[in-house]
């Protein structure tokens, strides 16, 4: 970060040394903070985009990139700007930009939102570079492209595939109300995603140290203020395993037996308004769910990326071989989660309930990194913590390339009759792009936007099992709307698009949530969003 | 450069709406019949068209760049808020150098100068600070609020302004809304839509910790916090107020709460999370504030040029998986105190206080009347008053009493509350 900021935080630490006050970089960020901490920021601290042309949309993006401080951020964009851009652009200063390079009044009035962000202009033609130095444009880590003419994309999105190094593109393409994104990337591991669902506490395979606890309680004999604090987790362990004594080793499996064991944990109150042990009925559902391996994570197993592991594979490829030796053995499960969830009890009772998850997920933590070095495959302490904490939300996205779907007839037909609208819109905008490519200053008519989108699909639209015709309307639709405004770059669907792309683009670099797959359709007429995935 | 009839108005050039224009010179396959393309609806929209915009904040600058852009020329804007730094991640209106300045204005200001020959108006202080003579000039109103109880206030209040003899006077009501990477945008009409109390329900429960838990039984690092500034603050403090803005009063409740934390062996108190807890902080990022804004102001944009359909009724997408959204038709709730016309039913036990049934007043997820007072057979007969203090007074022994002794068997009452200009009729019955 720049000087004046390490002098401001170096003051205020001064200030106020007795207490963990934040700096002032991380006040600044605190809203953001929250959702992808120090370790998303850093990430976007690191990152280096690249946008091909200062449109309004492109500007869009990049503000809602620069305010949460990326790295650096490049402006591609031979153009001067003309009175048509100056009036639907907020990055430029009305008619006093006119004449001017696009590329530099943008990233001049771009870089006015936040010091930390390194903003360039680059006033080349992006046809001479793709031509004569494509490595300058590998060389960043993200490429987004607002409605390049196709040729330029196709040049583009081609030579960003050549390489599974090379960074990921996300094309946008716009036309008034429509508009579509796309992301390119070869594979995507996610270690944060962020999952909704908590990881389990492993009461149907309760660990020793948990087991010992919970059967060691002298329950009957306790006071009754002790008794409404015995932590749910707890009571469902101990009434497992009685349940299990007198059920040949098995837990409830019939409806009738579930809910005689949940009469069984209330029967258990010494007080009515025992609050934990109502918990424990509630959460009764956690003694016949089996702690396994998610179905999501053990697919990753199979992945490739695990099966044809070699040394000089990516780090997330070894902690997934590490996995899936890890759960391979007894109890068959991903490594504890050393995060336990609130529940009626006193502090004693929970802090000591929280030791024994801590206690015991730091061990299996080391038979999963023995496991790592006995692979021979050294990864960084941290992120083999980052990973072991978050194991139960492991994603791989593996993409395709653009232009993959509109080269697949039978792709295209299929997705017509699962989500008509949206690739009614998609086909329009390929459709209106095709044309302006063949003919960029003639405004296409609906007949010109109807044939094409036709020859896309190969001559006709799919029908259904019952002889009706497919996506008539919708495409009319998608197809009139185009031809009233095929080269409007709307203030308001750049804005949205801003916003959502800059909210992909954090994903991707940060690593952390989950970005979108397939082709994202916007129908701001309808005000909806869709997506188109084969 | 003085607007007159017609186009160009002010600040315009050759050209300055290319884009705006392909979709005001021509209807589309969804355009309402009624659409007047070409100059009319221009005019409309640059030279007689005035919007309110509500919050200058992190939707709020969005807002107003936005509307400014399309088209908008006459546009106000309250926000009662000034900026801090921690606005900066995301509201791009505002620089270092303007913390602690109004936002309202400066956003006024910033908007102003980037585009030409637009007029913002704005107002540092609060929307109940205006009445029905204020909000009956404008023909549209825009709220990006992050406060429920202004959102019910403005709502309710352009509910009253309806005049069945004067069309003019139901304005359409858009409200935007985010946390972190979920957002909501919909559109209210006045007797037409759902409004803004039917969907009550819909919002998140906060996160409540019942007051034994934090003075006996910590067992979160936000169980000490609360007992810093729930229960501690007081004491040591008597009267003083607590300023969750001043770096020292969260110093001195993170140190407690740390204190605390440590007697119990808790782990977690930090800085951030206390600030987090005791400001009830949401994370807010300007790509989720650019989507819903911008949804606010395209549906702004097509109910005053009429060039495409509007929102019918609510937009909502979440964007932590993929990119989710649902767009849908809230329905309106007939027991809505503000649109619905008929009374709320509620069943209580016959040994309910008063008391009780203010605290389910309070809680309830469609009912949410902070500080309601109480009256029977039709507001005549007082059963509990918050203020003035003589009333409050003279009706608080009422608290301990039943409900079914002061309000018998027909039992209606009627609630009202200080900060909701509306009230509530309830029909209780006894189970």
């Amino acid at each position: 970060m720049s000087d004046s900021q390490d002098i401001e935080t170096a003051t205020t630490a001064i200030q106020t040394s007795q207490v963990a006050q934040p700096d002032s970089k991380t006040r600044r960020y605190d809203r953001q903070l929250r959702l992808w901490a120090a370790t998303g920021q850093s990430s976007l601290e690191s990152a280096r985009i690249l946008v091909c042309s200062g449109s309004a949309t492109s500007t869009s993006v990049l503000k809602n990139l620069v305010l949460p401080g990326v790295g650096h951020f490049t402006i591609l964009d031979a153009h001067v700007v003309t009175p048509e851009d100056a009036g639907n652009n907020f990055f430029l200063e009305g008619l006093d930009s006119v004449g001017k390079s696009r590329a530099e009044e943008a990233v001049r009035l771009l870089s006015e939102l936040n010091d930390g962000v390194e903003g360039q202009a680059n006033t080349a033609n992006l046809d001479d570079i793709l031509e004569k130095d494509p490595s300058y444009i590998t060389s960043f880590s993200l490429v987004i492209a607002h409605n390049l003419p196709s040729s330029t994309l196709d040049r583009l999105a081609t030579l960003l595939w050549s390489n599974t190094s090379f960074p990921p593109l996300i094309v946008i393409r716009s036309a008034g109300f429509l508009a579509e994104i796309f992301i390119q990337f070869h594979e995507h591991p996610i270690i944060d995603s962020h999952p909704e669902t908590p990881a389990s506490l492993r009461i149907d395979k309760p660990f020793p140290a948990l087991l010992d606890h919970a059967l060691k309680l002298d329950i009957e004999n306790m006071d009754v203020i002790d008794h409404g604090n015995i932590p749910y987790v707890v009571i469902l362990v101990r009434a497992l395993e009685e349940w299990k004594a007198s059920h040949n080793g098995s837990p409830p499996k019939t409806y009738e037996e579930k809910s005689e064991f949940k009469k069984g944990l209330l029967a258990r109150k010494k007080k009515a308004d025992e609050e934990n042990f109502d918990e424990a009925a509630a959460q009764a559902y956690r003694v016949w769910t089996e702690t396994t391996v998610p179905n999501e994570i053990s697919k990753l197993f199979s992945d490739p990326g695990v099966t044809s592991l070699t040394p000089s594979s990516p780090a997330f490829f070894h902690l997934l071989k590490a996995l899936q030796q890890f759960s391979s053995q007894p109890p068959h499960t991903l490594p504890l989660s050393s995060t336990l969830p609130d529940m009626k009890s006193d502090t004693a009772s929970y802090v000591h309930l929280q030791k024994l998850y801590k206690a015991r997920a730091e061990e299996e933590k080391l038979v999963f990194k023995s496991i790592l070095k006995k692979n021979g495959a050294p990864v960084d302490d941290a992120i083999v913590d980052e990973f072991v904490k978050n194991a139960h939300g492991l994603k791989l996205l593996r993409g395709e390339k653009w232009g993959s779907l509109d080269a697949d007839k039978n792709a295209l037909s299929a997705c017509l009759k699962g989500n008509t609208k949206e690739t009614a819109t998609h086909l329009a905008l390929s459709a209106l792009a095709r044309i302006q490519a063949a003919n960029p200053s003639v405004q296409p008519t609906e007949d010109d936007l109807r044939t094409a989108v036709l020859a896309l699909i190969g001559g006709e639209l799919p029908r259904s099992s019952s002889g009706e015709v497919i996506g008539e309307s919708e495409l009319e639709e998608a197809i009139g709307e185009l031809a009233r405004a095929p080269t409007a770059d709307l203030p308001n669907t750049a804005a949205f698009l801003g916003g959502l792309v800059a909210q992909e683009a954090i994903k991707m670099i940060t690593r952390q949530y989950v970005p979108v797959k397939g082709v994202c359709v916007v129908d701001l007429i309808g005000s909806w969003t869709g997506v188109v995935q084969p | 450069m003085a607007a007159v009839n017609g186009t160009p108005s002010s600040g315009d050039w050759p050209n300055r709406y290319f884009h705006v224009d392909q979709i005001l010179d021509k209807p589309g396959p969804r355009t309402d019949p009624a659409f007047s393309a070409g100059p009319v609806v221009k005019d409309f929209l640059r030279n007689q068209c005035k919007i309110l915009v509500i919050g200058a904040g992190g939707l709020g600058c969005e807002i107003l760049a936005n509307l400014a852009l399309t088209g908008f020329k006459d546009i106000h804007v309250i926000d009662m808020d000034t900026i801090d730094i921690s606005n900066l991640n995301r509201q791009f209106l505002f620089r270092p150098r303007d913390v602690g300045k109004p936002k309202a204005n400066v956003a006024a200001e910033f908007v102003m100068k980037r585009v030409p020959g637009v007029k913002v108006t704005p107002y540092f202080g609060k929307i109940q600070d205006k009445g029905e003579d204020y909000y009956m000039q404008f023909q549209l109103v825009i709220c990006g609020l992050d406060s429920v109880e202004a959102r019910r206030w403005i709502n309710a209040t352009l509910f009253q302004m309806v005049d069945d003899d004067n069309p003019e006077s139901t304005k359409p009501l858009i409200d935007g809304g985010t946390e972190g990477f979920r957002g909501q945008a919909r559109v209210i009409i006045p007797n037409m839509t759902s409004c803004y109390e039917c969907s009550l329900d819909m919002l998140n429960k906060p996160t409540a910790f019942p007051i034994c838990t934090i003075a006996n039984t910590p067992r979160l690092p936000e169980h000490c916090i609360e007992w810093a500034s729930v229960l501690e603050w007081p004491r040591v403090h008597g009267d003083k107020k607590m300023d969750t803005d001043d770096p020292e009063h969260i110093g001195w409740l993170y140190e407690v709460a740390l204190n605390r934390a440590k007697n119990f062996k808790i782990e977690g108190v930090t800085w951030s999370l206390t600030q987090g807890v005791v400001k009830n902080i949401i994370p807010a990022i300007a790509s989720t504030n650019a989507i819903i804004a911008a949804s606010c102001c395209n549906e702004a944009f097509k109910f005053a040029t009429s060039s495409a359909a509007f929102l019918n009724n609510y937009f909502m997408m979440i964007g932590t998986d993929g990119v989710y959204s649902y767009t849908f038709e809230h329905q309106r709730r007939d027991d809505c105190p503000v649109c619905g016309g008929e009374e709320l039913a509620v069943e209580i036990g016959k040994e309910w206080t008063v008391e009780r049934l203010i605290e389910m007043l309070v809680e309830r997820q469609n009912i949410q009347i902070k500080k309601p007072s109480l009256s029977s057979a039709n507001g005549t007969k007082h059963i509990y008053f918050q203020a003035p203090p003589q009333l409050e007074a003279a009706t608080r022994p009422n608290l301990e009493k039943k409900v079914f002794d002061l309000v018998g068997d027909a039992g209606d009452i009627l609630v009202t509350s200080h900060s909701l200009p509306f009230s509530l009729n309830l029909r209780v019955s006894y189970v």
